[in-house]
């Protein structure tokens, strides 16, 4: 029995180890938790949780970031109610599937916690579940805006890589797109799923069926990147017009260049410092902008990247 | 030769009643809740998480992985797999919302309908293994696939989004709705509220009322679906069955046991537990999304291994399971009370699996006497 | 043996074949109750269809299986447990992660009315458990013993007491000995002798002449699906039997370069 015993304690005491030492290191003063909706896999939040940090940082208070680990909205609702049960001061969140957040985020705002929408949703939901703003980019504006682009360069068709086709926000970047074009969507939008060489595959088939596509949108790194490989195998890099959603190490290089003509900067690291910058400001002096703050769309091409280049993936 | 064999063997070890009683399936599970709630009750007193918002989100996400973590019991128990059990909540989920909001039927028969599709669609993955005699493993791999690419289709074809939602509004009023969607004992929490002793919200529309409205119905579900779980299979003959079944087939079948019968009827009611998981979903947050349910199989099977259950079959534990879904949800959801880094969250779970798979192995081996 | 009592089971030439083999070639057996019948034969020597016919799992191709003197087509194992055809097999008896009682009762479970269910009656299976198995002079720890913490012979123990229990006329024994060892099989040769005493009748198979020889009371030997015909007790020599088995020669030759230890 005490070698049963024994081991019992040993297997608790191994279990709750890396744990003491992963906790600790609260700062002081106000808390805020922002809460996306993004897998683990998804690198481009990164310079969300970089923006936070520095955030944090500058105005001394504490920051967390939370993320549902499979992108599940309905876990993010879950993380969301974990959130507000914790108590911080403020609750930075995107509103990815608005039916599901809109009872945690109200839930939130109404047991006095603020809270402020960045990066998916609209100003319009926003204001519904009572959060105090909206920073980011409306995103069917900013598919719209890089359709008319397009359409001014002369472009009437074209191949929208959607690499996370469950998400609702991404297919109206696509769908604002071809609006902007004035053309159907219809079959334009690739599942392309988020493994590299799938998404390079899937793009190169698509295009050697339909050889008369005139312009390919990504709609992040994660489908720019494979398909940049993708075009430098079939040789149409430099040749087809290529414009992307977001920034990213290759896409910036992609932009340098050629392969990409532009890329939609929506300054995912205004989404994230300002809100934490915003909130702290707030409770501290009760000062708040008078309106929502677009971080985005801002066109990035070949002129002026040298700034991008130096903070892409980490601040840009 | 009887006078020998009369007597008690002297090689076995009598066991004392304390070790006895200790040495049970559902011991590993029993030993990490402690583990669990201690670490946290010493980490994340002050943080939140032991506050009535706090208990009732963590208690949420457990809930959900019992419901399926029940489902997932049994049928490893009655020596099968499945692992479409995630494609199967995001099915059911987009199903329901199909028939509700696109085809405007009354929530009720939506429901009913689905729970009837979902479980002949366990059936048959049941009757594949069974006629065929293909791992289930396999089967199931392919209805993962088969299933999650019918939630991405039907709503893009039909509604040209991967996301459908007004089930809320659709469901209004409808008398099984609230099964699955609705709160139970608002009065209590209400009462509670008006005391003072659980926090109230300060401002909007429910100002006054409690933070938390009541018990939902998921957390019903789950401790119904547990309680019936647990008397089946310890206190029935068909619970026997499905020991059997698990346990040795060829040996079940020689016995006159129906282990098709059996083995098909798990399928189905892992398909129902989905099912429930899904329309308590759909029914709270009032919209079926494609990507719902994405590694909820790989979560409920790591619910049951850290229950005790032996992957192979014919042992494990209902309560265990349960216990294990328990200390995944609080494992979670506790991680970020107790402020820890949430890419971590793996790690722990890594290390809890490891620790419960090799405690259950140990425990197992002392009473089946497995070498 | 005994010229006034029948036969229980009469097997009459049968044939059983498998598309172009023929796995028995028109064998006849009668087996009494109260007798222990042993079943020698070598591997491959058909004795396995021969008793998967005879307890249901096959359809003879030809020849008549008479049970209590009516002729009998069982549709499936099911058919032939229900007449009180029980086979114990020699590695599929037992589920080994299971409890003895729960092993005891598998597919035949006690129920126990408590309102509208039907629960396992546990308090009756353990009970009934321990007392059968201190019949056969088994003590165990506990009815929720795990059968993985038994020994092959106590397994097999179990087994025959469970088809007993459960109202077995003929019990099939399906090499019970040929993986224990000679203080266990010693424990399943007394069992079977018990069961014999209560009148039922048991068919033993087995390749091991000296098990076969200390209990059987007549011996059927199967040979390439023949029988070599079927004798009593006293009526045969273990040499005479393990030459029928062999097929005869060549054993012989084999026996002499071995110094006759076969």
């Amino acid at each position: 029995m005490t070698s049963l015993t024994k081991k019992l304690a040993l297997a608790a005491v191994v279990a709750v180890t890396p744990l003491i030492a992963a906790t600790g290191a609260a700062a002081e003063g106000e808390k805020y938790i922002l809460v996306s909706h993004a897998p683990d896999s998804d690198s481009w939040w990164n310079t969300i949780k970089n923006g936070i940090a520095l955030a944090g940082d500058q105005m001394g208070v504490e920051v967390e970031y939370r993320n549902p680990p499979t992108g599940d909205i309905a876990d993010m609702a879950r993380i969301i109610e974990q959130a507000t049960a914790s108590g911080p001061n403020g609750i930075i969140t995107t509103l990815a599937d608005y039916d599901v957040l809109k009872g945690p985020i109200t839930a939130a705002v109404d047991s006095g916690i603020d809270v402020i929408i960045m990066n998916t949703g609209t100003p319009d939901q926003a204001r519904e579940v009572g959060a105090l703003m909206y920073v980011g980019q409306p995103e069917y504006d900013a598919g719209l805006a890089a359709g008319q682009r397009a359409k001014g360069d002369g472009i009437a068709s074209f191949l929208c890589v959607n690499h996370s086709i469950q998400q609702p926000t991404l297919a109206e970047r696509c769908q604002g797109f071809a609006d902007g074009l004035g053309v159907e969507l219809g079959n334009s939008m690739l599942d392309s799923g988020t493994d590299p060489a799938e998404v390079k595959n899937k793009v190169l088939a698509y295009l050697s069926a339909n050889p008369e596509t005139d312009a390919i949108l990504t709609l992040g790194p994660v489908s720019a990147d494979p398909t940049v490989a993708a075009l430098n195998e079939n040789g149409m890099a430099g040749d087809i017009y290529f414009g992307t959603f977001d920034l990213g190490e290759e896409i910036v290089k992609g932009i340098k260049d050629g392969t990409i003509n532009w890329g939609i900067d929506q300054q995912p690291f205004l989404q994230a410092y300002l809100p934490v910058v915003i909130l702290t400001n707030y409770h501290r002096y009760g000062v708040l902008p008078g309106n929502n703050i677009n971080s985005g769309p801002g066109f990035v091409t070949a002129d002026g990247l040298t700034k991008v280049e130096e903070f892409a993936g980490e601040y840009r | 030769m009887s006078t020998t064999s009369q007597v008690t063997d002297e090689r076995v070890k009598e066991m004392s009643a304390l070790r006895r009683w200790l040495i049970r399936p559902e011991l590993g599970g029993i030993v990490g809740t402690v583990a669990v709630f201690t670490f946290f009750l010493l980490f994340a007193t002050d943080s939140g998480m032991f506050n009535a918002q706090g208990i009732m989100n963590w208690s949420t996400v457990s809930a959900q992985f019992v419901i399926i973590a029940v489902g997932a019991c049994l049928l490893m128990i009655a020596g099968e797999f499945d692992l479409s059990v995630g494609s199967m909540i995001g099915f059911s989920g987009m199903l329901i919302a199909i028939f509700l909001v696109i085809l405007g039927w009354p929530a009720w028969m939506s429901i009913i309908v689905t729970f009837i599709l979902c479980m002949l669609i366990g059936a048959f993955n049941g009757w594949i293994v069974i006629t065929t005699g293909l791992p289930s493993f396999i089967v199931t791999l392919a209805s993962l696939f088969i299933l999650r690419g019918f939630t991405i289709y039907l709503p893009q074809t039909i509604e040209n989004k991967t996301i459908i939602g007004g089930i809320r509004d659709a469901a209004e009023g409808d008398w099984l709705a609230p099964v699955f969607g609705g709160k139970i004992g608002q009065g209590i929490f209400q009462w509670m509220g008006d005391n003072g002793w659980i926090a109230v919200f300060e401002r909007g529309s429910q100002q006054g009322k409690p933070v938390v409205e009541g018990v939902p119905m998921l957390i019903v579900w789950a401790i119904m679906l547990v309680i019936i779980g647990h008397i089946v299979l310890t206190r029935t003959r068909f619970g026997n069955w499905i020991y059997a079944a698990g346990g040795d087939a060829e040996s079940a079948r020689n016995s006159g046991v129906p282990v098709n019968r059996v083995k098909v009827t798990m399928f189905m009611f892992t398909a129902f537990c989905a099912t429930v998981f899904a329309t308590c979903q759909v029914m709270e947050f009032g919209s079926a999304g494609a990507d719902r349910g994405l590694l909820k199989e790989f979560e409920a099977i790591i619910a049951v291994v850290i229950g005790g259950a032996l992957l192979t079959g014919g042992y494990g534990s209902v309560l265990g399971a349960a216990l294990g879904a328990l200390i995944f949800g609080v494992v979670q959801q506790g991680l970020f009370f107790a402020g820890v880094e949430s890419s971590l969250f793996r790690v722990f779970l890594g290390v809890i699996l490891l620790g419960a798979v090799i405690l259950n192995t140990y425990i197992r081996r002392i009473i089946t006497g497995e070498r | 043996m005994n010229p006034e009592h029948a036969p229980i089971i009469q097997m009459k030439n049968i044939e059983k074949h498998f598309g172009s083999v023929i796995a028995l070639a028109g064998v006849s057996v009668d087996v009494f109750p109260g007798e222990c019948h042993c079943l020698l034969g070598d591997n491959g020597a058909g004795k396995s269809t021969f008793i998967k016919t005879m307890s249901g799992v096959h359809q003879p191709t030809h020849g008549e299986i008479l049970f209590d003197g009516k002729p009998m087509h069982f549709a499936d194992p099911r058919d032939a447990i229900a007449a009180g055809i029980a086979t114990v097999h020699q590695h599929l008896a037992m589920i080994p992660l299971m409890s003895v009682s729960r092993n005891f009762f598998m597919g035949n479970e006690p129920v126990k009315k408590v309102g509208p269910i039907n629960f396992f009656d546990h308090d009756y299976a353990n009970k009934v458990t321990m007392e059968e198995m201190r019949k056969m002079g088994i003590n165990l720890r506990g009815p929720d013993q795990a059968v993985g913490t038994l020994s092959g012979g106590e397994r097999q123990t179990v087994a025959i007491a469970r088809a007993v229990h459960f109202g077995a006329k003929v019990l099939i024994l399906d090499e019970p000995t040929s993986a224990l060892g000679v203080r266990q099989t010693a424990n399943v040769l007394a069992t079977i002798d018990k069961v014999r005493k209560q009148g039922i009748a048991v068919v033993f198979i087995t390749h091991n002449v000296r098990h076969a020889l200390a209990v059987g009371d007549r011996f059927t030997v199967l040979n390439r699906g023949q029988t070599l015909g079927t004798a009593q007790r006293g009526q045969i020599t273990p040499d005479e039997l393990q030459d029928m088995m062999a097929g005869g020669q060549e054993l012989v030759e084999l026996e002499g370069s071995l110094g006759g230890t076969v």
